[in-house]
């Protein structure tokens, strides 16, 4: 319980509840939008965006945002282009953004290292007040968006046609949805590290999915895995030394493993009950 | 009023013709089915009415207003519906209601006439009671029937099906096609159906607009005959 008692734990612990919300809502869509990689990509453009930052002297999270929205924007142009396999645009984007960020690091000779090293790893213990604040603001945009367009959202993800027919402005919904999950990984990544971003982000979505089978059932649980997995890591991060978010990481993976092999033997059970009767 | 109007349309996959000169209409009211061998382009046809592909040439217009001058509802079945992402978090229920959505229920919570006209849709295609089923653990067929529930819900006032009655039985086709029937004799609707069904349709459909292949075109080209009014059906 002592942790409790330290600043920093009670600001990680705050953010980790923000972004246990967050994460699942965007992990969902992207999930079924078959962009499950997309945090990834945009995480390793955000490094790009934070190589470009410390090279020009300019706020390196102000100027993610900034590289992020352009990228996220690419993203769905690239998707149309190849309509029929949608992750070509996350493959071309991820290189391109580790390859600018690789080259922007080289020129900027002089102890940036440092830097880059804290975005690619984070850590949530040393989040301050203001990015627990912005990551507040994210929090109420994110889950104001859901709740205004929860079903416009719903008939998208099903099938874009059918929403285009429907009247819905597929491009702009689509764009906007990808510059949202561009800000919300340019905001998480300084907390988690751009290496486990994406795993934060998809991970409690993906868990949800397997345990539900109607679509806001699968967002409440996502929630729920994603505040237990969040809180369990961060409390064993403290315990036993470990980063924070690798740990946070290896304990979505633990649940992940855990629901998948206790809903194989429910449905065997279930199974062998239908044999019977 | 038309619902669709297609003057004079052409469509170039990279510059090489698959449609030309097509023209025709659908009126309210009216039940049109179109046919054409394999690869006919009838899809794509569909498709650039619907605006998902843009006409080389001449143009696909549906009327933005219903006959009381309403927005017009548009109901839409692609021909991949079966094939549906298997593992979307859905059940029947939710897929269905959704329906209801374009009926101007995007902000808004559904009613009670809303859940009727999604109970009515389900019962007639026979899945009211699988309608807390996920949608994954449906069969083709299953998959099928919610997609048609799903529009009848809708209650769009222009349906455009893209081969509906795949993966379903004699009987269940011919229950849907006089559904159809109905809803463009008493309720006004206009259909346009693409299928490979035509002779079990005829007594159904209105008009037949047949997709021919065009002998003097140096690619798998389809047209109709002529620009000039199609067969009827009936008079």
């Amino acid at each position: 319980m002592e942790m409790f008692f330290y600043g920093f734990m009670q600001r990680a612990f705050q953010a980790s509840f923000l972004i246990a919300v967050i994460a699942p809502i965007l992990g969902l869509f992207l999930i079924l939008r078959r962009q499950s990689l997309m945090a990834d990509t945009l995480s390793h453009i955000s490094l790009a965006g934070i190589a470009l930052g410390l090279l020009l002297n300019v706020n390196p999270t102000l100027m993610t945002l900034v590289v992020v929205v352009i990228a996220a924007v690419s993203i769905d142009y690239i998707r149309m282009l190849y309509k029929s396999y949608s992750e070509i645009s996350i493959a071309i984007l991820m290189s391109a953004g580790m390859a600018i960020a690789l080259v922007l690091m080289s020129l900027n000779e002089g102890g940036t290292n440092t830097s880059i090293q804290q975005y690619l790893f984070g850590s949530i213990v040393t989040i301050n007040l203001a990015q627990v604040q912005l990551l507040f603001f994210l929090f109420l945009l994110v889950v104001g968006l859901f709740l205004v367009f929860r079903k416009p959202m719903y008939v998208l993800t099903f099938d874009e046609d059918t929403a285009y027919t429907a009247g819905l402005p597929v491009k702009l919904m689509s764009i906007v949805f990808n510059v949202i999950t561009g800000v919300t990984i340019a905001v998480i990544m300084p907390i988690v590290g751009a290496l486990l971003v994406s795993a934060i982000i998809i991970l409690p979505a993906a868990i949800a999915m397997r345990l539900s089978k109607s679509f806001n059932l699968v967002i409440l649980i996502g929630i729920i895995v994603g505040s237990v997995g969040m809180f369990t890591g961060l409390t064993a991060s403290y315990q036993f030394g470990t980063p924070p978010g690798a740990t946070i990481t290896l304990v979505f993976i633990v649940i992940f493993i855990i629901t998948t092999i206790v809903k194989k033997l429910v449905n065997q059970s279930k199974y062998k009950k239908n044999q019977r009767t | 009023m038309h619902y669709i109007e297609v003057k004079d349309l052409s469509f170039y996959y990279d510059e090489e013709p698959v449609l030309e000169n097509i023209c025709f209409t659908v009126d309210p009211g009216e039940f049109v089915m179109l046919t054409g061998e394999n690869g006919a382009a009838k899809s794509t046809l569909l498709r650039n009415i619907l605006g998902l592909l843009t006409p080389s040439k001449g143009t696909a217009t549906i009327s933005p207003v219903n006959e009381r001058n309403e927005k017009l509802a548009i109901g839409y079945i692609p021909q991949q519906v079966a094939s549906f992402n298997a593992g979307f978090p859905s059940t029947v229920l939710e897929l269905v209601r959704s329906g209801r959505y374009q009926r101007n229920k995007w902000f808004k919570k559904l009613d009670a006439e809303d859940k009727e006209h999604v109970e009515r849709a389900l019962k007639s295609v026979g899945m009211w009671e699988m309608r807390n089923k996920k949608i994954g653990e449906l069969s083709g067929g299953q998959k099928q029937r919610i997609s048609l529930a799903r529009i009848f819900a809708t209650d769009p006032d222009l349906f455009v099906l893209d081969e509906p009655t795949t993966g379903m039985d004699l009987d269940s086709r011919r229950e849907f096609y006089e559904l159809l029937k109905h809803n463009s004799k008493v309720h006004g609707k206009g259909i346009l159906m693409v299928t490979h069904d035509h002779e079990d349709i005829k007594q159904y459909a209105d008009r037949h607009i047949q997709l021919v292949r065009k002998e003097d075109s140096p690619w798998r080209c389809f047209s109709m005959d002529s620009c000039k009014e199609p067969s009827k059906l009936h008079s």
